[in-house]
């Protein structure tokens, strides 16, 4: 893997998604603005409460672009004809992949970011910055698992059907993790099910940062949850090898 | 020095069988014209050459290399389909994209001007009209001073005027030290640029020779006459001034003789058996 190459890729993939503001704005916005319009008034009432809010919608933020980018992304791009050239060029899967992990941890960290400012100065957020940084960390590893269900999605479901299909799994996994309300309010069927949703041990490792929760049981869910969607993620793309270009 | 060099290759599609025993060397210096009707074969091999698909038999190898390796591809500049450009992307970031990708490019700028893209240079690439995107796509795949050199269909759904200027750019693009492998379904395409023509059939390689042998082969001349009966006669030969002699002598009757020299149409059309 060359670096003058991941670093002309990511250029290339930055300019063509920055130039896009219908993309981008809403991307990076969407958090802070489900934030503003749903949580602040919660978040405002003590310290507690906005730490697990301002937690919550950092894992929102880097949900939405992982998903997206890796699920999306991905499935639109991989039967066009640019892709085929880009395959034609010397440059190995490796380098391209790690440019697109690489972009997507730079909207992560914006639209993620985004949220902690406007939580730092709206809400009465007491995070120090030990904990803003492990903040940061919980939320770039618990990412990890959310690119491989991205890049599942992209090599299993036609492009037509991976908008839906990302957005109804990305909402239904906000909402049965705790995300939009904490688990313990959640009804009483998604009570029964959260535990066992890869978003909801996401949200364990991101509150596990202020309060009692049991990061490295989350963690090691996670873990599994990436190896799992790992496997699911190269059948497909060797699938899609074999259809497309065997 | 051979370049391409393609042996007995097969593919097969399932039952459809896209190429049987397909084999050609390519050297430096050449201009290589592909000529085949839709669904010929054609875009298999490129894809083969590519390293975009495998064959089922037989090998290909560019400048000594598999072609799906890294360093094969260095060697080979491809020229995408000039559709999926991304469209936010301007001319100059989409040729230093490609150009990073090779050991020794040319300079961005040269190439700009030499497909005209200067004043475009910083336009978005989805602004640009079909001629203009198609010399981008040529562009890219000069830029990287690659020794092998594939156009896949260069000059599709150009007008006249725009597919001439094209060929004045491939022309001068093409030199000693590169080979240019193209594929058109334009036989004037080939005859104005190949120095080299491949037709290829129901995947089976059917010629492969100069422009002057493809012509020669069927005859250099073209004659047709009107019955009496209203039927029409065409043939093709090297000698019409004898055919016609002959055909004096015989005492048949004719009309509206016309005696014109063979298109490379006619001759493609003689190989192939049937209509393009």
């Amino acid at each position: 893997m060359e670096f003058r190459l991941v670093r002309a890729h990511v250029v290339a993939l930055l300019r063509d998604l920055l130039r896009t503001p219908s993309f981008l704005i809403p991307t990076v916005g969407f958090p802070t603005m489900f934030y503003c319009i749903f949580a602040l008034g919660y978040a405002r009432t003590n310290a507690d409460t906005a730490n697990f809010i301002v937690c919550s919608y950092v894992g929102f933020a880097m949900l939405g672009v992982t998903l997206f980018q890796f699920g999306v992304g991905v499935a639109n791009e991989r039967g066009r004809p640019w892709e085929r050239y880009l395959r034609a060029l010397p440059v190995s899967v490796a380098t391209r992949f790690a440019a697109r992990v690489i972009v997507a941890l730079i909207f992560g960290a914006a639209s993620a970011g985004l949220v902690g400012i406007v939580a730092r100065l709206l809400s009465p957020v007491t995070l120090d910055a030990a904990q803003w940084f492990l903040l940061a960390l919980a939320a770039v590893f618990g990412a990890i698992p959310f690119v491989l269900i991205g890049l599942a999605i992209a090599y299993w479901v036609p492009a037509r059907g991976a908008l839906p299909v990302t957005n109804l799994l990305y909402l239904l996994g906000l909402f049965a993790g705790g995300f939009f309300m904490p688990p313990q309010y959640l009804p009483s069927f998604a009570q029964a099910i959260s535990p066992y949703t890869p978003t909801r041990q996401f949200g364990e490792l991101l509150w596990s940062v202020t309060g009692a929760h049991d990061a490295p049981h989350a963690m090691s869910v996670l873990v599994l949850y990436a190896l799992a969607f790992a496997a699911i993620a190269i059948i497909g793309y060797r699938r899609d090898e074999r259809t497309r270009y065997a | 020095m051979t370049l391409i060099d393609a042996r007995e290759l097969s593919k097969s599609y399932g039952e459809v069988r896209a190429l049987v025993d397909v084999g050609f060397e390519i050297g430096a210096g050449e201009v290589v014209a592909l000529l085949g009707r839709n669904g010929a074969g054609k875009t298999t091999t490129i894809e083969l050459l590519l390293g975009l698909r495998s064959p089922d038999g037989g090998a290909v190898t560019i400048c000594g290399a598999e072609p799906t390796s890294v360093a094969a591809r260095g060697r080979i500049g491809a020229m995408p389909q000039h559709t999926g450009f991304p469209d936010s992307l301007r001319v100059r970031e989409l040729i230093e994209l490609a150009a990073a990708h090779y050991e020794h490019p040319q300079d961005v700028a040269t190439v700009l001007a030499s497909f005209e893209l200067t004043a475009l240079a910083d336009d978005r690439v989805g602004s640009l009209s079909g001629g203009q995107q198609r010399r981008v796509a040529l562009a890219l795949a000069f830029v990287g001073n690659a020794p092998v050199v594939m156009l896949d269909e260069p000059s599709t759904g150009l007008d006249v005027e725009a597919r001439r200027a094209l060929w004045e750019h491939i022309r001068a693009a093409a030199d000693d030290t590169r080979c240019v492998l193209f594929t058109t379904h334009y036989l004037e395409e080939a005859e104005a640029l190949a120095t080299r023509i491949l037709v290829i059939d129901r995947g089976r390689m059917l010629f492969d020779g100069t422009p002057q042998a493809f012509r020669a082969r069927f005859g250099a001349r073209r004659l047709e006459y009107v019955a009496p009966s209203g039927e029409r006669t065409v043939v093709t030969a090297d000698d019409t001034d004898a055919y016609v002699r002959e055909l004096v002598a015989s005492g048949a009757p004719f009309r509206d003789l016309i005696i014109t020299q063979s298109s490379f149409e006619d001759v493609f059309l003689d190989l192939v058996g049937g209509a393009v």
